[in-house]
């Protein structure tokens, strides 16, 4: 198939030695690249049981065969290991142009092994690979470990790197690339410091091939201009996801006060508009078309950005309005190598512990300047910070506050709060990675089209497995979830780029795989039905304001709502992915 | 009727490099933007700045004038007569937005792909025009 480079670099950190292998074309057929491709190899190289954070663990960077290629929104990179945080699969997506050096530097995937005997960086330059000392950079933040390694090998570098968060094996410690994308979620910053590997730096000057070159790069063209760019897409390019406060502010899912409710009065202190006025520049990822990046400066804050969940969650979910401090929270998190939704939700539950009196981490709700403060002790481990690094769930377990203990599978909740838009206390209960929201998005269809009742478990076993489906495949090739593109174009796209004929039927059986993969792994893991979880609060408390006010999603109707997921997904009560599926990943 | 030249505003950029990838998918066969005729990029430096790079045939014509062999014409578009260049890398030296390269002993120039360039063709915000 043409858009593979046919080729995997194997790095074994702690011999120094590096392989080439050809890509397993089977398993790509199978699963395409991007997340499904990168969990089929963690599936069948990692020993069940493993610790994370051992040099058992493998560091793994997946490419698509779209990317690389003018395929809008193909510039992303899956960054996949075992999760620090949950002990299931994980699989982060991140943009930028790393996605295409790698690729460019004639590779599909990069998997890193092992660990280095001490502090270093691993330089990828086409088919020259060295291993660098980082003894200088250890201990930096992540900007100026990028400033200082694009200053040294140019601006056709492209650097993975981590934050002291991800050296002091913070089990929330991200992956950034170009300063302001990340590889956010479920610790994969750690994996990366557990290996001693302060960054990856590659240069690609080489090229990806397809067939009919001159009538592809034509059809693109049409494609970028007709269905990316379309009038409903830009408000990606004009606000980003800035536009989601208003819509989950009136759709009643704007989480407030570490999620006590679900709607702020002052949310137009820190909407799209008062962020977009301190715009100073835009940026996209490579390949992208759309161009999501706001470059923000607040005073001294600056970011790309913020998203939307770094907003809510130092936001109104900490209850302040300030969006100098908001910019601020999600500057100092990047930079100390944090996710800023699993940091952000520890320091408001902190928030909420102290002001019941529960346990005092010296801080309330509103505490602005303390929010940003606690970021820095956090990556570092330092005073209450050695606590906070410890997550959610290990708090609730240390120090108690269950009640409202928002994480499943100890990964923190995202900013869509479920009371308002049941399917998504599904989507988090049943995402590979944890409470994840990028899995399957339900306010989409519960609150934006507002298509599906939002306030009912009926149906939302389908509803989810459908949206589940959609992005199985669209992060397998792997696209950015920014483009709504239907399955009949990523079917084309599929077509157009490999050389061979993809059908729907197909990308939909990839999709299914890909899930059932990723849940195989987690069942191998000891995961099942007990480990899909909905937090107490979501059951026990209703809302008391906006859209979803006196809205509780009932334990029979969340229990529903997994049996019908099981269900279309033929597995098993106990949601164990059965035999007759298992043989066939 | 004035020569019509690549023109880019950086306010519309959003670094996506698709325009390197068409260009090299129309002048090498695969997309490979180092190998293409121009090269556009944005990029943030550590001090919080976003910073352009542009480099991209103006038709300034300043390799044209200094080729010794006089292997390079200007009309609608640059020209490269290939018997006659020798790949001496003066137009390359002297090409004051670093467009030109020499490989395997030719210079490689934008030829604005005859007047329907596909950079502008694919540049998704407008950023390149040619006008």
């Amino acid at each position: 198939m043409f858009g593979y480079q046919n080729k995997v670099l194997r790095i074994d950190l702690t011999k120094k030695g590096i392989k080439i292998e050809p890509l397993n074309m089977a398993w790509a057929e199978k699963y395409i690249g991007g997340k499904g491709l990168a969990i089929k190899y963690l599936y069948e190289e990692l020993k069940p049981g493993i610790d994370p954070l051992s040099p058992d663990n493998k560091l793994l960077l997946m490419t698509g065969p779209l990317t690389g290629t003018p395929v809008p929104c193909s510039g992303k990179l899956s960054v996949a290991s075992k999760s620090p945080a949950t002990g299931t699969i994980l699989d982060c997506s991140i943009g930028g142009h790393i996605a295409l050096k790698v690729k460019y530097a004639g590779y599909d995937a990069i998997i890193f092994e092992g660990k280095l005997n001490k502090p270093g960086y691993v330089l990828i330059r086409d088919d020259k690979i060295e291993f660098k000392d980082a003894a200088e950079l250890w201990g930096k933040g992540s900007h100026e470990v990028e400033g200082i390694l694009v200053g040294k090998y140019g601006h056709e570098a492209s650097v993975l790197s981590i934050g002291p968060a991800g050296e002091n094996l913070v089990t929330m410690s991200c992956i950034n690339s170009d300063y302001y994308r990340q590889a956010g979620r479920g610790g994969i910053g750690a994996v990366m410091g557990s290996k001693n590997v302060k960054a990856i730096v590659v240069i690609g000057t080489g090229g990806v091939k397809v067939d009919k070159i001159l009538d592809v790069t034509n059809r693109l063209t049409e494609i970028l201009r007709t269905d990316t760019l379309s009038d409903d897409n830009m408000f990606i390019y004009d606000c980003g996801t800035t536009a989601f406060l208003e819509a989950c502010n009136d759709g009643g899912i704007l989480p407030k006060n570490n999620f006590s409710d679900a709607t702020d009065e002052d949310w137009t202190k820190y909407n799209g508009e008062v962020l977009l006025a301190s715009k100073v520049g835009k940026r996209g990822c490579g390949s992208c078309g759309l161009g999501c990046g706001n470059f923000i400066k607040i005073g001294d804050a600056i970011c790309e950005g913020p998203e939307y969940e770094s907003i809510a969650v130092a936001g109104p979910n900490a209850g302040n309005s300030d969006p100098e401090s908001i910019v601020k929270a999600n500057q100092v998190a990047d930079d100390m190598g944090l996710d800023t939704i699993s940091a952000g939700d520890t320091i408001i539950f902190a928030m909420e512990m102290t002001e019941k009196g529960i346990h005092d981490f010296g801080i309330k709700f509103g505490d602005k300047e303390k929010y940003i403060e606690y970021l820095k002790l956090m990556a570092r481990r330092e005073g209450v910070g050695a606590d906070l690094a410890l997550g959610v769930r290990a708090l609730a377990a240390k120090y108690g506050g269950e009640d409202f203990a928002m994480h499943v599978k100890g990964l923190e909740y995202p900013q869509y709060e479920p009371r308002g838009s049941w399917g998504m206390s599904l989507a988090y209960a049943v995402s590979d990675r944890g409470a994840c929201h990028m899995r399957a998005y339900a306010p989409n269809e519960e609150v934006f089209a507002a298509s599906i009742p939002p306030y009912t478990a009926e149906g939302k076993g389908e509803m989810v497995y459908n949206l589940a489906i959609y992005n199985a495949v669209k992060f397998s090739m792997i696209l950015c979830d920014f483009w709504p593109l239907g399955l009949d174009r990523m079917t084309e796209i599929m077509t157009m780029i490999t050389g061979r004929e993809w059908t729907e039927a197909e990308m939909n059986a990839v999709a299914e795989r890909v899930i059932n993969i990723a849940r195989a792994f987690n069942q191998r893991e000891g995961f099942n039905r007990k480990d899909d979880t909905m937090p107490k609060r979501i059951a026990n408390e209703a809302l008391k304001s906006g859209a979803a006010a006196g809205q509780k999603i009932p334990q029979e109707a969340f229990e529903d709502m997994l049996d019908q997921y099981y269900s279309v997904l033929g597995w098993s009560k106990d949601g164990m992915v059965p035999e007759n599926i298992l043989c066939q990943l | 009727m004035a020569l019509k030249r690549l023109k880019f505003t950086k306010d519309n950029c959003i670094g996506c490099q698709l325009c390197a990838q068409a260009c090299s998918a129309v002048h090498e066969g695969e997309y490979c933007p180092s190998k293409a005729r121009l090269s556009i990029e944005s990029y943030y430096t550590s001090d919080g700045e976003l910073k352009y790079k542009d480099s991209y045939c103006i038709l300034c014509g300043m390799c044209k004038r200094q080729c010794p062999f006089g292997a390079i014409s200007l009309e609608d578009k640059l020209t490269l007569d290939f018997d006659l260049c020798t790949g001496c890398g003066v137009c390359a030296e002297v090409c004051p937005k670093k467009v030109i390269k020499i490989r395997d002993e030719k210079a490689i120039l934008c030829d604005t792909c005859n007047g329907d360039p596909s950079c502008v063709k694919i540049c998704p915000h407008n950023a390149l025009k040619y006008e």
